[in-house]
């Protein structure tokens, strides 16, 4: 498998921070400050360049572009073959062919290279702002939209972001190019952390919805949060979470990919004692034996089955599924999830029945 | 008796020391700001929707009642420090007692077997020979004209003696029979150190005071020498005597018998059957057996502290992570 990329994942605190900071794992006693990731080490971009992302929706815009388009018009890809209207037609564009075998000039249409318009929703709700393995997972989510993001820089393509916080979205428009992709990086990294119990009663399932509403050229979609509804213990996967309608809603017309960020502890609960837990987001807050290995088991025997029905509820709504992990490369996972993407995209982005790919 | 203290605050040796109870309040200050800054500490988790469901709920309340009961205990210690006064009962060492019995004529009703008069005297010997050998005892008949048939003394063949001869006479007058048993405790004979025994006077009564004194004057007097009058409405409601060929209704008078015994700090009692009428007797032997006196309790309270402490431990050790 020599065609992963070889890059290391990032090691240890940065090297300018005191003797005592622990990093991102001191967001289990209080809200980060800052990103615990620098810019320069969401993605390796050079490294990237060799993979692409598959793109199978068909896409609308007005560039020319390297994807599929959707309408008619001056491309690559040869569409049908139709009937030469004189004086309308290009002769340099006859199908003689199809002219000779059905004794009529026909011209071949193409159609059109479109652009594609990227739009991520980055999910920076209290809960994201918590990490034990060196990186938050809101950065992590961000390192995973920059990865993303440089797999499909391709000409004229552009890269728009939608930052969702407790109480409003904050939209970041698309621009093409890297040095815009940069900008939008360090936006995210660099947007104010929503304190603990921040006023406000957004939800995943609400920042899609607005998703939907506003950004209506077909596109792809990427969701990068932790699909953890505040409160919920449903473990059934044949009940749907709140969000499952609106990401159904998202991919009827795009290419939607997401991406779950995990934490190695929300997996593996930890052993610390006698402990004072409380959630960043609700007011719940109690005492529990985390020494006690039964309720560890049971605890992650439920994390287990809550993130299968995550996985669930994605494939039921026809998205692209990435979990990345805090104690992890993500750009591994990425690269690995894209390899194997090339082959199930089409299978997986199927649209539903009639509409047009 | 045993429980006044609990209702209301007692006396104490030492008041000054009742200071420390301003502790008190801090520490609740204390314990509720602990408990604001608490929501500080502890760790972040996010997945608690799952967690809450997963794993036991530990009950709040449990916890403030642990609390709760220490603070009792800490009050019941500083109240011990105060060193509290009690009422206590002491068995009486030496005591004068007046046993008043009604012989009028009503006495011969035979709602109680074999008739009023004979069951009263067989329950008054058995009363006599019950009490402690050193106190004196004096019997009183109460009719219209009441007296001393016996002297106080420890004699109890001779008071048996006195209690047997009762005969029947006319009339009842119960202020006057007050007045002669108050002149009998008086006749009581003087200990060595030149005190008198206290004095205490059991009256048992069938019937209507028809003559002589106002009962309750007399009580008001007994209650000045501070000499408790120990009531028994004897008798049922529907007994009845023939007198002179005349049927006469000869119903107990409960209400005056009872203001007497109030009257004086005593108790009154109602005795409608001979077995009932030994039971107010062996009660009124142990309420005369003992007095009260005002001691230090301290024990008592620190009795009291060590209760809540033990509950509020056990709380606290069900509260811990480890069962040991």
């Amino acid at each position: 498998m020599s065609s992963f990329p070889n890059f290391a994942p990032p090691a240890g605190p940065p090297a300018q921070v005191a003797k005592n900071d622990v990093g991102a794992a001191a967001t289990i006693l209080a809200p980060p400050t800052g990103p615990s990731l620098p810019l320069s080490k969401l993605a390796p971009e050079a490294a990237l360049r060799r993979l692409e992302l598959t793109i199978v929706r068909r896409l609308e815009g007005f560039l020319h572009g390297d994807h599929m388009g959707l309408l008619p018009g001056a491309g690559s890809d040869t569409n049908d073959a139709r009937l030469y209207q004189p004086g309308q037609d290009d002769v340099r564009r006859m199908d003689w062919a199809v002219t000779a075998r059905t004794t009529q000039p026909h011209v071949r249409d193409t159609i059109a290279d479109r652009e594609l318009e990227v739009w991520a929703l980055l999910d920076v709700t209290p809960s994201m702002n918590w990490g034990t393995e060196g990186v938050t997972k809101r950065d992590l989510g961000i390192a995973g939209i920059a990865t993303i993001g440089f797999l499909s820089q391709r000409m004229g393509d552009r890269f728009g972001g939608m930052i969702m916080r407790q109480d409003s979205i904050k939209r970041l428009p698309a621009r093409s190019g890297r040095m815009a992709l940069y900008g939008l990086l360090r936006t995210m990294l660099t947007e104010p952390i929503v304190p603990d119990h921040a006023s406000g009663s957004m939800t995943l399932a609400a920042g899609i919805e607005q998703m939907v509403r506003t950004q209506r050229r077909r596109g792809m979609r990427v969701v990068v949060s932790d699909f953890l509804t505040p409160g919920d213990h449903e473990l059934d996967p044949n009940i749907e979470p709140d969000w499952e309608r609106s990401l159904r809603r998202l991919a009827v017309r795009n290419q939607v990919l997401c991406i779950e960020v995990v934490d190695s502890h929300e997996i593996d609960f930890p052993d610390v004692g006698d402990m004072l837990i409380r959630d960043p987001e609700s007011d719940f807050s109690r005492y529990v034996n985390t020494s006690d290995p039964g309720a560890r088991a049971r605890m992650n025997a439920a994390s287990a089955a809550q993130r299968e029905r995550v996985k669930i509820a994605m494939r039921r709504a026809g998205v692209g599924h990435i979990q990345l992990r805090t104690d992890r490369d993500w750009v591994e996972d990425i690269a690995r999830f894209v390899l194997t993407y090339r082959r199930v995209a089409s299978m997986l982005h199927a649209p539903p029945q009639g509409v047009a790919r | 008796m045993m429980w006044t203290p609990m209702l209301g605050l007692p006396e104490f040796m030492n008041p000054g020391r009742l200071v420390v109870l301003l502790v008190l309040p801090a520490l609740i200050v204390l314990y509720v700001v602990l408990l604001r800054l608490k929501r500080n500490v502890g760790i972040r988790f996010t997945n608690t929707g799952i967690l809450a469901a997963i794993l036991p709920k530990q009950s709040r309340w449990r916890r403030h009642l642990a609390v709760a009961l220490s603070l009792c205990s800490l009050i019941a210690l500083s109240l011990a420090w105060a060193r509290p006064l009690g009422v206590e009962k002491v068995p009486r060492e030496r005591a004068t007692i007046v046993v008043v019995v009604d012989v009028s004529q009503s006495m011969l009703a035979v709602d109680v077997k074999p008739n009023r008069l004979d069951a009263a005297k067989s329950a008054a010997r058995a009363f006599v020979k019950a009490l402690p050998s050193k106190y004196n005892v004096a019997v009183v008949s109460l009719s219209a004209s009441p007296s001393i048939l016996l002297p106080p003394s420890t004699d109890r063949s001779a008071a048996d003696r006195a209690i047997s001869t009762l005969e029947p006479e006319d009339g009842t007058a119960l202020g006057d029979s007050i007045q002669v048993a108050l002149d009998a405790v008086a006749l009581a004979p003087k200990s060595a150190d030149d005190t008198v025994a206290p004095g205490l006077v059991v009256l048992l009564s069938d019937g209507q005071s028809t003559t002589g004194q106002s009962a309750l004057q007399m009580a008001d007097r007994a209650k000045q020498k501070k000499i408790p009058i120990y009531t028994i409405a004897y008798g049922t409601d529907t007994g009845y005597v023939d007198l002179d060929g005349k049927r006469e209704r000869v119903p107990p008078d409960h209400d005056t018998l009872a203001a007497i015994a109030a009257d004086t700090g005593a108790k009154s009692f109602d005795a409608e059957s001979a077995s009932e009428l030994n039971d107010v007797y062996g009660n009124i032997g142990s309420e005369v057996g003992f007095e009260e006196v005002r001691r230090e309790v301290t024990a008592r309270w620190a009795m009291y502290a060590l209760a809540f402490a033990v509950v509020a431990a056990l709380g606290a050790v069900s509260m811990a992570a480890r069962w040991p």
